[in-house]
């Protein structure tokens, strides 16, 4: 079937905002899936496989039941202070909060969302932590509302496989790197290379038919500037209910500290 | 979102550089009002302190 770029974000968005819909409303943190969309959130003791116990000391429980990401962001590892961090598809906030934390006070963290209720599950979080170097911003990855060269690293989630354009998503994540900038994703890609079978909306909307080859998603990465492109963590877990042929996979790359024109 | 916010974002469309009308603030926390893009007049509201940065025409 024909898959419209605009229907394909119009259903991811309606997709996720069901999610943070499904926390705000519960007050506790219990799982809410068995659910088709990846990376679902099925609550905190997923979310404890996925990130640090000790990282996640003083996070809202919310932001933790609300991470839909499919690896873990020890990509934050390398934050140093005062850096300048873009979290594209921020959801709940919660990588957001991490980096906050390890940039400091002296720099900041900006959180890129499409789904209203999801930007404002990540402001109420927000609030309850106290962190003023995190803003949440309503828009497109494809289309990223920061001028050129203005932020140090770019990390993200399990979403860029939710993109009908990776090529945009891509473009516009090198453009607003400063250059020697850094790219950490986790997300999640195909393991046979024709990609996997499902093709259907739905399919789009869990992220399994979004999910690409490895290879066709490192080239997109280097066509679009980037140098080092390099995958540092192939994980073998698979959610239970996602198709077997993907897997999530965790991609560092760099931007040039010299832009070669293109 | 912050007021200094004002000095980092772009439009999304020729990332031209925005200029904030205040509507309502909480402190240096800006909960209503409208960027406006300095190259192509494009409006982007700010509700519940959250800048919507869509393209203009994105539907919903």
């Amino acid at each position: 079937m024909t898959t419209e770029p605009q229907e394909i974000r119009r259903l991811v968005s309606e997709r996720y905002a069901k999610d943070a819909k499904a926390v705000i409303e519960l007050t506790a943190v219990e799982a809410t899936s068995q659910d088709d969309a990846c990376c679902a959130p099925t609550g905190i003791d997923r979310a404890m496989t996925l990130y640090e116990e000790a990282q996640l000391a003083g996070l809202p429980a919310e932001s933790v039941a609300i991470s839909l990401g499919c690896g873990n962001p020890t990509a934050l590892a390398g934050l140093r202070e005062g850096e300048r961090v873009l979290d594209l598809g921020s959801g709940g906030g919660i990588d957001c909060f991490l980096a906050a934390q390890q940039v400091g006070g002296s720099g900041h963290v900006i959180g890129l969302d499409m789904t209203p209720d999801m930007l404002a599950l990540a402001r109420s979080n927000q609030a309850k932590l106290g962190l003023t170097n995190v803003e949440f911003v309503h828009g497109e990855i494809e289309n990223i509302p920061l001028p050129d060269a203005s932020v140090d690293v770019v990390i993200s989630n399990c979403v860029v496989c939710l993109s009908p354009d990776k090529d945009a998503v891509f473009r516009e994540a090198f453009r607003v790197l400063s250059p020697g900038g850094r790219l950490h994703i986790s997300d999640m890609m195909a393991l046979n290379a024709d990609g996997p079978a499902q093709k259907d909306v739905e399919a789009w909307v869990s992220c399994s038919a979004g999910a690409e080859p490895r290879e066709t998603y490192l080239g997109r990465l280097r066509s679009a500037g980037f140098e080092g492109v390099a995958i540092t963590e192939e994980s073998a877990h698979v959610e239970n209910d996602a198709p077997a042929d993907v897997s999530g996979v965790k991609v560092v790359a760099r931007k040039p500290q010299e832009t070669r024109p293109r | 979102m912050h007021r200094d916010l004002i000095d980092i974002l772009a439009c999304p469309v020729d990332k031209a550089p925005l200029a904030l009308a205040v509507e309502q603030a909480d402190g240096d926390d800006v909960v209503s009002g409208l960027l406006t893009c300095t190259a192509c007049d494009a409006a982007y509201p700010i509700q519940d302190s959250i800048p919507n940065l869509l393209p203009p025409g994105y539907p919903g």
